[in-house]
């Protein structure tokens, strides 16, 4: 029996894509997933859990390891092996801490010689880490060979204020109220037993949230009072401690106030008001 | 030997098929520039109201939008190459005096018709998936280039007017109006072009924005559109839609031959399989120069962005695109190699065949060979690095522009073969002629491994420069060969004629191979281009906060890819077999051109 040219020829095309297919599936699967973001501000964190932290975003979202190499010699930028010792010495009057913060938000300001000023700033898109991050990144930085000095106060507070590139996407308009939002916080949520929020609260169980508008999404915020499992849990607090409930018990437009509520939330000191 | 007749229909017939042809097209047409119109109305409509994204059922919206916006590509990749391939092709008819060529251009003309309106329904409906299903991210789009759209649209009318003055206007355009006729050609093509150059500053722009400040507020409409990857993208899109019409022309000639039921059928369709390959790996050859060129203003925009690409996550896909790109010059090569098998005189070439091979293979290897992979923790210390210690050094720029230089050589040098197959040339200064081609060949693979080993011992700054002298070695070494070939076989006694159609089947499945990879290339490459702006609508100023947001691995894109190339080629084969039917109805075979045994030409 004679095949049609047609199924030939198709059969012969769709031979070559599955070679191609076959060969792709067959590599290893890696994805780009969006990276999380990393909030400390406010939280009870020790100097190891800062440097894990820290770690985590030189390896991910920082995507610091594409360029460095701790303990061997990058052809794009230098190995920074010993790097929270050495930084001491690289300008003078200036400290290790002090060095590591300027080279992460102004990296041209100070070039080791023999490398290309290519470095992005690490607190502006498309990085656009926080404040929080750049604070674990500090930290692990002078880990390698120094002690971890860094405070949140060091890091400026412009750091990360520009809203990592969020600026079109950040600008949600919620129909919601959020002084009926403040008292969703207060009474039915009982938010407030775990959380600070501006003048309110003082409860340490639950990470401050004076300035959870600035550091994060707004898909954030809602997600995580869905579900604040899926969401992770702020580094230094136990996990699990969130209700999973919020979701039930309130009602739309008692979320919906509660979330403009947090919106507004921007660190500044009049924003919540008993 | 060539005969020819020209099938004159009423002018009543033609002018129905023109109602029929033309009244979808202008409907379009009608609809992109109300709908244009409407955007700017409806994007703020849009952004006062509706969510930033809304869920596209089943498959989800990303998906829906990759599907559609890539078959939409490859059928523009196709209207815009075709007529691209079919001006080359009448311009080389008119040249050689030879009716074929302007029945070829004639013919593929005709195919990019049901195409036409085909590539319009399918920008409609990717226009509509971004506004219904990312509002909030096709406002900001709108926003920054609404003016440009309607550019667009306009351009959009004057070139299907063109294109179909070009095709209906053929017979009346003939003999000493001949110019005119060309010069429609070529000003669709330049009005094709500009479309294609006005999206591709909106693409351009999620990848590298300019001219808008940190807010993402527009500062300058200039400088959004003439972003870093605008220019580069428009010549390799140019180039890449060459190869495109090229390889696609070639695959319905190779269809047409296994179909052909004579010998002067599988004559016909063996030259224009030839043609259509020609065009495609003339354009072939230049096209990674433009790849590299692409990948600097990458480096230029933001070098995170670059390493990334090319040694991040993505790090794999240039190994599955160096295989893709190997498949595309052996299988271009191995083409000629089969065609010189019915060309009398040719078997003096044949001895250098496994030489070509040879550097083929190596240079395949070469660019096969990665540097930063992305290794799992027993991998890296089995190698003892993220780099494998002997091969890894292949990895490397140096070592991939040398190879593909010495490759774009070694293809020059089998089409040059192949042109000279049943050519001896009777010109006095013929030996000095070919010692100095060869020597111009060995002068420009010196200078190309030259840089290509010195590029080792200097820093990634100055080896960037190096590529220059190696792309400039090997143009010039193709300029100069092909200035000193062309005078020295004018009027070259003949060694007998070409046996068209006596190929190799197999030959016929190489151009299927090169149309097939050549197009799945593409949509690859769209994956990669895509890709790399990872969790970013545009990159660095609006993020994806979408459940889309995460860039898959290549598998998922591989089927994906896979799934919509198979859809495109099925689309492709129903209107090839639109174009039979035409043939059909009008008992048609005298249309077609015989050549009868063989031919001279080439």
């Amino acid at each position: 029996m004679r095949v049609p040219v047609v199924l030939r020829v198709s059969l012969f095309a769709l031979a070559v894509m599955g070679v191609y297919t076959y060969y792709a599936n067959s590599i290893p699967q890696l994805q780009s997933k969006p990276p999380e973001e990393l909030s400390l501000e406010g939280a009870n964190v020790t100097a190891d859990q800062l440097v894990k932290a820290g770690q985590e975003l030189f390896k991910g979202k920082g995507v610091c390891e594409i360029c460095h190499r701790i303990g061997q010699k990058g052809t794009r930028a230098p190995d920074l092996a010993g790097v929270g010792a050495r930084a001491a010495k690289r300008v003078p009057g200036k400290t290790a801490k002090a060095y590591l913060i300027e080279s992460l938000i102004e990296p041209t300001a100070y070039l080791v010689q023999g490398y290309p000023p290519i470095m992005p700033k690490v607190d502006k898109p498309p990085l656009a880490l926080n404040r929080s991050e750049v604070w674990a990144l500090t930290a692990f930085l002078e880990s390698l060979g120094g002690q971890v000095t860094v405070k949140l106060d060091d890091i400026p507070r412009t750091v990360g204020g520009t809203g990592g590139g969020q600026a079109q996407v950040a600008e949600l308009t919620l129909p919601g109220d959020p002084k009926a939002g403040q008292a969703v916080f207060m009474g039915k949520g009982a938010c407030i037993a775990c959380h600070k929020a501006g003048s309110i609260g003082a409860s340490p169980v639950g990470p401050d949230l004076s300035q959870i508008a600035k550091i994060q999404t707004p898909q954030y915020i809602m997600a995580k009072i869905l579900d604040p499992a899926s969401m992770g849990t702020v580094a230094g607090y136990p996990r699990g401690v969130m209700p999973p409930t919020l979701g039930q018990t309130l009602t739309a437009k008692e979320y919906v106030d509660l979330v403009s509520f947090l919106l507004t939330l921007k660190g500044e000191a009049a924003t919540a008001k008993k | 030997m060539v005969s020819f007749s020209t099938g004159k229909s009423s002018g009543i017939r033609r002018s129905g098929v023109f109602a029929r042809q033309v009244a979808p097209a202008i409907c379009s047409g009608v609809a992109l520039l109300l709908l244009v119109h409407a955007i700017p109305a409806l994007a703020q409509e849009t952004t006062k109201a509706a969510p930033a994204y809304r869920a596209f059922p089943l498959v989800g919206s990303r998906l829906a939008v990759w599907a559609i916006a890539q078959i939409h590509l490859n059928f523009a990749a196709f209207i815009l190459g075709v007529p691209i391939f079919a001006v080359i092709v009448e311009v080389m008819g008119m040249r050689a005096r030879d009716p074929r060529y302007d029945w070829l251009a004639r013919e593929f003309v005709k195919l990019v018709f049901a195409a036409f309106s085909t590539t319009a329904l399918l920008g409609a409906l990717l226009l509509f998936l971004f506004i219904g299903y990312y509002p909030k991210f096709w406002a900001y789009m709108t926003g920054i280039f609404y003016q440009t759209m309607w550019v667009y649209a306009i351009l959009f009318f004057l070139e299907t007017f063109t294109v179909y003055l070009w095709y209906y206007g053929w017979d009346w355009l003939s003999g000493r109006r001949k110019w005119i006729h060309l010069s429609l050609g070529i000003l669709a093509n330049i009005f094709g072009t500009a479309i294609m150059v006005i999206s591709n500053s909106w693409v351009t722009f999620m990848t590298s924005p300019r001219g808008v400040d940190e807010a993402g507020n527009l500062t300058s409409l200039w400088q959004a559109i003439n972003n870093y990857t605008w220019m580069p993208i428009n010549i390799h899109r140019l180039l890449g839609n060459i190869v495109f019409g090229g390889t696609i022309a070639a695959a319905y000639a190779a269809f047409r031959f296994l179909s052909a039921k004579t010998h002067e059928e599988r004559a016909l369709y063996d030259w224009m399989g030839y043609i259509g390959n020609f065009v495609a790996i003339s354009s072939l050859l230049v096209l990674p120069f433009a790849g590299y060129y692409l990948g600097r203003e990458i480096y230029a925009f933001n070098q995170t962005m670059g390493i990334t690409m090319m040694g991040g996550f993505m790090s794999w896909l240039w190994v599955l695109q160096a295989i893709l790109i190997g498949v595309l010059f052996i299988g271009s090569n191995y083409y000629l190699w089969l065609g010189m098998e019915r060309i009398p005189g040719a078997e003096r070439y044949r001895k250098y065949i496994p030489y070509l091979i040879m550097v083929l293979a190596a240079g395949f290897l070469v660019w096969a060979t990665p540097r930063s992979m992305v290794v799992t923790l027993q991998e890296a210390r089995a190698m003892g690095g993220t780099h494998h210690p002997v091969l890894g050094f292949l990895g490397v720029m140096s070592a991939k522009n040398t190879a593909v230089n010495l490759m774009i050589l070694t293809t020059f040098l089998s089409f040059l073969l192949y042109r000279r197959a049943n050519r001896v040339s009777t010109r006095p200064w013929a030996r000095v002629g070919m010692g100095l081609q060869w020597a111009i060949f060995g002068i420009a693979a010196s200078i190309v491994t030259f840089y290509g080993v010195y590029g080792y011992f200097v820093e990634s700054i100055v080896r960037i420069g190096f590529s220059v002298y190696q792309v400039l070695a090997v143009l010039g070494a193709i300029t100069l060969v092909m200035a000193i070939d062309i005078p020295m076989f004018k009027g070259a006694r003949s060694t007998g004629t070409i046996r068209w159609g006596q190929i190799p089947v197999r030959s016929q499945y190489v151009l299927i191979l090169l149309a097939v990879t050549f197009t799945w290339l593409m949509g690859l490459m769209g994956f990669a281009r895509s890709g790399i702006r990872q969790h970013w609508h545009v990159y660095g100023v609006m993020r994806d906060t979408s459940v889309d947001a995460v860039t898959p691995a290549l598998g998922y894109a591989a089927n994906v890819i896979t799934t919509v190339t198979a859809i495109f080629f099925a689309l492709v084969l129903f209107i090839f077999w639109l174009g039979t039917l035409g043939e059909k109805s009008k008992g048609a075979r005298g249309l077609i051109p015989v050549v009868a045994g063989g031919s001279e030409e080439r």
